[in-house]
């Protein structure tokens, strides 16, 4: 008997139901080796989310604090494409289990539209994969000791863990950089009661099982939180966070005082004197294409507009750059080894609005022109508001920038001085002595 | 009649899957066209049963993934939804016929034997292959089985009055085909809203009736039509002839099946 659950218990309950078809239909073998306590390494396995390449970054300059601070700690990372990507050539241990984790990338990709991506509804319909990856995660850790579990926006595995408390294992950090679904405009009512369900839910969950989560770690200030609320009769997002979460500071993933003097920067990058460079990039997805598209379009009158214009395109590990527009004097590349070097010495950026590239020209103090995806509310509420504190990159709106409109927002931002507040460099030392604590 | 496709085509409205099946086709038995998949490799099969044609096989979608990682997993769309062929008399719905598609889409994907997991009105077709195709059967589990046993089900009465046109329909009173036809989709909502009492189960609401969408009310009137199992004497006849293990599963707030049904089947099979 599942006490509590309704008729479908299989599609409310999958974790339970899952596992008492697996021990009925053929169990799982007994493992044959079993290591004492005293005996057993130090390590932690880090979950980290696939949806855009921001985390990659972030986590690694985690994992690497954290080892600092336990130089014997082993990091196992259960993890996909495209963060496996940046893993491996950082030479991490990838599980050999994240084979087969289903992606979440791919899903997002189909989810898109032109310059589009409802990213709630496509986080909802993405339950049937992010269910099928707790799975693979609950065989990792009942086979596999650990000390601690990190997950940085791994949803799967803090909602299961929350829906099934008893399968918590091990010490377990949750890192994200926003809190709160809201609805967008456009959704009405039966939106908003969608999101306030949701909030309400996780509100619940922490309320009712506190040890779940050992530490719950904001990538940012509370500065950075939004002043909304979760929803009707639910408390304010930045009440409940601030009483609920640590804050880390942001965390780069760079030190950008290790850039070095970005006179010298442009030239070891190939940058001439005089020359105005704008990079044009929309990060690891291949939801960005049609935001490229119109950049381009943009190209010849702002190259009238600024003659030392020198643009780069990226299109990207998923976008064909021979699918793109060209223009004489325009160059587009597939990919730009160590981008985030060429984002720090450049006059101008035009990106999307995704969390990790804008704060990288802030914390970088580049100007930047900024495409929130539509229907996108962590882009259009969530980052807006944390870049709006530290005054940074001018915000467009995909609908109403014609190409005319982009080439003179170039001319206007390019080269320009700015004045953003500061970001931290200290992020990942601090998330890490937070998480380290649990060792 | 066996025919293999690439693998299930998504229909438009269908999101991303964990997993696609290795292989998919379709049987044709008796006229109808009934859609199988198979997932992953093994000795062992896990056979995923169809329910209610109110939904079809996707409602499986948390299993199948998880459960394909160990074992084989064959599951088909019932008659009547899906991408199977929704006939129309109501004989076509008999019990006897869903058993029958069943073994057909053993043998069209060369199953031998198979562990039978079925849900809810899945449950009675289980068993009539199992009883009569023992072979074939390694171990039957049952979430949240619709058979007649006591106590009786809240909608009892209007149940008996399916028929009959109403003024108005209110609650279980929307268990009546008058009202299927004419509201279908408030019907979907309704039911589905008894299936998850749950809390904060909307995505799985939705869901379900994104799937009941998929077929008719006329087809869903012709199911609830056919003959069923009638009391316990039918389902004790049934179980004499089943002789595997079986695992009941069943939820303490189930406002479609009562759980103490499910014990009690559990107990009549020997648990």
């Amino acid at each position: 008997m599942l006490e509590g659950s309704g008729h479908l218990p299989h599609a409310r309950d999958p974790v339970k139901v899952n596992l008492l078809l697996r021990d009925f239909v053929s169990p799982p073998p007994r493992p044959s080796r079993w290591v004492r306590g005293k005996s057993r390494r130090k390590r932690a396995l880090y979950v980290s989310s696939p949806i855009g390449l921001g985390h990659a970054q972030r986590d690694a300059a985690i994992a690497d604090e954290l080892r600092r601070l336990h130089p014997e700690l082993e990091i196992d990372w259960l993890a996909q494409h495209p963060v496996t990507a940046v893993l491996e050539k950082r030479g991490e241990r990838i599980h050999p289990a994240s084979h087969f984790l289903a992606n979440e990338s791919a899903h997002i990709e189909s989810e898109s539209a032109e310059h589009d991506l409802h990213c709630f509804q496509a986080i909802r319909r993405m339950d049937e994969i992010l269910l099928s990856n707790f799975m693979v995660f609950h065989d990792v850790v009942r086979d596999d000791q650990y000390d601690l579990w990190i997950g940085d926006e791994a949803w799967e595995l803090d909602y299961y863990l929350h829906e099934n408390p008893e399968q918590k294992r091990a010490a377990y950090a949750w890192l994200t950089d926003f809190v709160g679904w809201l609805p967008m405009g456009d959704g009405g009512e039966h939106e908003a009661y969608l999101t306030a369900d949701y909030n309400a839910e996780m509100i619940e969950h922490i309320a009712r099982f506190p040890r779940v989560r050992d530490r719950a770690i904001f990538v940012g200030n509370p500065d950075d939180v939004v002043s909304d609320s979760f929803g009707p009769d639910l408390p304010l997002i930045r009440d409940w966070t601030e009483e609920h979460f640590a804050f880390a500071g942001y965390v780069t993933g760079f030190d950008p005082r290790e850039l070095g003097d970005r006179e010298r920067l442009r030239a070891e990058l190939g940058y001439r004197e005089g020359e105005q460079v704008c990079i044009v990039t929309v990060g690891g997805s291949g939801v960005g294409g049609d935001l490229l598209r119109r950049v381009i379009a943009s190209f010849p009158e702002a190259k009238e507009l600024v003659p030392a214009l020198r643009m780069v395109v990226v299109a990207g590990p998923r976008i064909d750059p021979a699918s793109l527009p060209t223009h004489d004097g325009l160059e587009v590349r597939t990919y730009v080894h160590e981008l985030y070097r060429h984002l720090a010495a450049c006059d101008l950026a035009v990106v999307q609005g995704g969390l990790t590239t804008s704060m990288e020209l802030t914390a970088n103090r580049r100007p930047f022109l900024y495409f929130p995806l539509r229907h996108h509310f962590e882009q259009n509420f969530h980052v807006r508001h944390r870049l709006e504190r530290y005054g940074s990159g001018r915000c467009m709106d995909f609908a109403t920038a014609s190409p005319s409109v982009i080439a003179n927002a170039i001319a206007e931002e390019i080269g320009r001085e700015v004045d953003y507040q500061p970001v931290e460099t200290d992020g990942a030392a601090r998330a890490a002595a937070l998480i380290a604590e649990l060792l | 009649m066996t025919t293999t496709v690439e693998r299930g085509a998504d229909t438009a409205s269908e999101q991303t899957r964990a997993r696609y099946p290795d292989q998919a086709g379709y049987v044709r038995r008796d006229g109808v066209n009934l859609y199988w998949e198979v997932y992953g490799s093994g000795d062992l099969t896990v056979f995923l049963m169809p329910t209610w044609s109110i939904i079809h096989s996707r409602h499986w979608k948390m299993q199948i993934p998880y459960l394909a990682r160990h074992c084989r997993v064959l599951t088909f769309d019932g008659r009547g939804n899906g991408r199977s062929d929704r006939p129309a008399e109501l004989d076509a719905y008999r019990e006897e016929e869903f058993a029958a598609d069943a073994l057909a889409v053993l043998d069209a994907t060369a199953t031998e034997r198979a562990v039978v997991v079925s849900l809810s009105r899945g449950a009675e077709r289980s068993l009539l292959l199992a009883a009569q195709h023992p072979d074939r059967v390694e171990k039957l589990v049952f979430i949240a089985p619709a058979v007649p046993l006591p106590p009786v089900v809240s909608r009892h009465r209007a149940a008996q009055e399916f028929e009959e046109p109403r003024d108005e329909y209110v609650d279980w009173g929307k268990w009546n085909r008058h009202y299927w036809v004419e509201n279908y989709e408030d019907f979907l909502e309704f039911f589905f809203s008894q299936c998850f009492t749950e809390p904060h189960s909307t995505k799985q609401r939705e869901d379900a009736v994104g799937w009941g969408l998929e077929t008719t009310a006329e087809t869903l009137v012709a199911t609830q039509l056919a003959p069923r199992l009638q009391d316990e004497g039918g389902v004790r006849d049934l179980l004499a002839r089943v002789d595997c293990p079986v695992l009941v599963i069943h939820g303490s707030e189930d406002a479609i099946r009562p759980c103490a049904s499910g014990a009690r089947l559990a107990e009549l099979a020997g648990g």
